[in-house]
């Protein structure tokens, strides 16, 4: 399956995501802040309509205005210090408003559903270079942020003491978020994006270990849901989104099963 | 080592404050332990000092940057939190930018728990993740150690450890500790001053006036 070339764009770009999407997710869950990943999904949304419509690349207009709802968010927090979720809940609605208004007029084209649901055969070579090219900046970033961004993740007020920039990277990682969102719009769709900042981790989280072991094994189911979803997407010729997402619930499910199994024996 | 001039605080933005009129001096190499009844701003004091609040108005002057603190709670820890001591030590170390690869042994060897380096730190029990909390402090040979009621929630023996352990820092490296405390009975034992808390302000004892004080109103 992987001579057609549609297959080998798809391929690259889930293997850019499968250490994307983990490394982020992984920040994001442990700071019990994983509903972010569904707002940044629909703002996503609101950028895609926005980019058919006026004609530009989607991709880039919805990391456009991911950034800026995760920019939003984060501005936010200061508002809503003890309630963070109703924030995500204010940008939810207002991207999913701009996201359906626009689509309803029917101006958006017909292929607004390969970003809902993901579609394989819609990976171009261009939106290949900018997944590229975002996730490469996104990696490096996250890499060359990891001990500060653990540091917040797990102690922000003691970050704040220890001279962490805690504000400025807060938004610097809300920006990485929107860039990891929007590379994964082609593959993953709008709809299950969410599923794929969590599921992987809290997997790894079965497995009771430090923070480099989950991150590592994050990426590693991270990377097993994404390719065998995208396996057997083509296949039984299904969105790849829906079977991504069954398949890191089955992995998940898998694993808890086989710890009660080896705690029996 | 801190100075304290004319501190208002209100977390409301108007008044009444909660600190009003704050003032005092702690020395280098005191060991303060601050008193008072829920609600006295205790807590409030300290992150105004750790630079965690602004105040209102007022000034708080600190002669040294090597500041560490431990929280009575860490804010997003769980018993399910995927850390090693390692890794959270290592943590800190690489923020402060420190080099020195025997650090963080040094520092568990300073509150004896050495062999608990790769052990996730969920499945220590309250007492011993206090002492690694501390170890973190140390990290950065501080000057000046700030505690949040270090002793809550955890078992007598380890209680005694950790006191026995902030008064060493204290008494053997000459660590200024400036600790809110609810445990009458340790702040007198360990502390060479006490300050009140109460209606907004602060009285600096001295630890003998203060136990005098004490005993004058107990009769």
């Amino acid at each position: 399956m992987f001579e057609y070339g549609f297959m080998q764009n798809a391929l690259i770009a889930s293997v850019l995501i499968s250490i994307l999407f983990p490394i982020v997710g992984v920040f994001l869950v442990l700071k019990r802040y994983s509903m972010m990943g569904d707002t940044m999904s629909h703002a996503s949304f609101a950028g895609v309509a926005i980019g058919l419509i006026l004609g530009y690349n989607p991709i880039l207009c919805a990391f456009v205005f991911t950034a800026l709802c995760g920019l939003s968010i984060e501005f936010l927090r200061d508002y809503y210090k003890k309630y963070a979720e109703l924030i995500l809940a204010i940008l939810l609605t207002f991207s999913v408003g701009i996201g359906i208004t626009l689509v309803s007029t029917g101006k958006a084209g017909a292929n607004v559903n390969s970003y809902l649901f993901g579609s394989i055969l819609t990976v171009t070579k261009d939106d290949l270079y900018i997944m590229f090219v975002l996730s490469i900046i996104s990696i490096v970033t996250l890499l060359s942020l990891y001990n500060q961004l653990l540091y917040i993740t797990f102690d922000e007020e003691g970050a704040k003491v220890s001279g962490v920039k805690v504000k400025i990277i807060n938004y610097v990682f809300a920006l990485l978020v929107g860039a990891t969102i929007s590379v994964s719009l082609r593959i993953l769709g709008i709809l299950v994006m969410s599923s794929m900042i969590a599921l992987p981790v809290a997997t790894s989280l079965q497995l009771n270990k430090g923070f480099k072991h989950t991150l590592i094994y994050s990426i590693m189911f991270g990377f097993i849901d994404i390719i065998l979803g995208l396996v057997i997407s083509y296949y039984i010729n299904c969105a790849p989104g829906g079977t991504i997402a069954l398949t890191s619930v089955f992995v998940l499910v898998f694993v808890i099963g086989s710890k009660k199994v080896l705690s029996i024996v | 080592m801190i100075n304290i001039k004319n501190l208002y605080f209100t977390y409301t933005n108007s008044k009444p404050y909660i600190l009003d009129n704050v003032s005092l001096k702690i020395e280098k190499g005191n060991y303060v332990s601050i008193l008072g009844e829920n609600g006295s701003a205790k807590s409030t004091l300290i992150k105004l000092i750790l630079n965690l609040l602004k105040p209102n108005s007022g000034e708080i002057t600190i002669a040294t940057s090597k500041m560490a603190y431990v929280a009575q709670k860490v804010e997003n820890f769980n018993a399910q939190f995927p850390i090693t001591v390692d890794e959270m030590l290592n943590c800190h170390k690489k923020v402060l930018k420190l080099k020195d690869k025997n650090l963080i042994l040094k520092s568990l060897q300073a509150v004896g728990m050495e062999d608990h380096a790769h052990t996730l730190i969920g499945n220590l029990s309250g007492g011993q993740q206090q002492k690694i909390f501390i170890a973190r402090s140390l990290i950065g040979n501080p000057e000046l150690l700030i505690l949040d009621e270090p002793s809550t929630g955890i078992d007598i023996q380890s209680m005694e450890d950790i006191y026995e352990i902030i008064k060493g820092l204290n008494q053997n490296l000459g660590i200024t500790v400036v600790s809110v405390e609810h445990n009458l009975k340790a702040a007198l034992e360990n502390s060479t001053n006490i300050l009140e808390m109460c209606h907004g302000n602060g009285i600096l004892y001295n630890i003998h006036d203060y136990k005098s004080k004490l005993s004058e109103e107990r009769g």
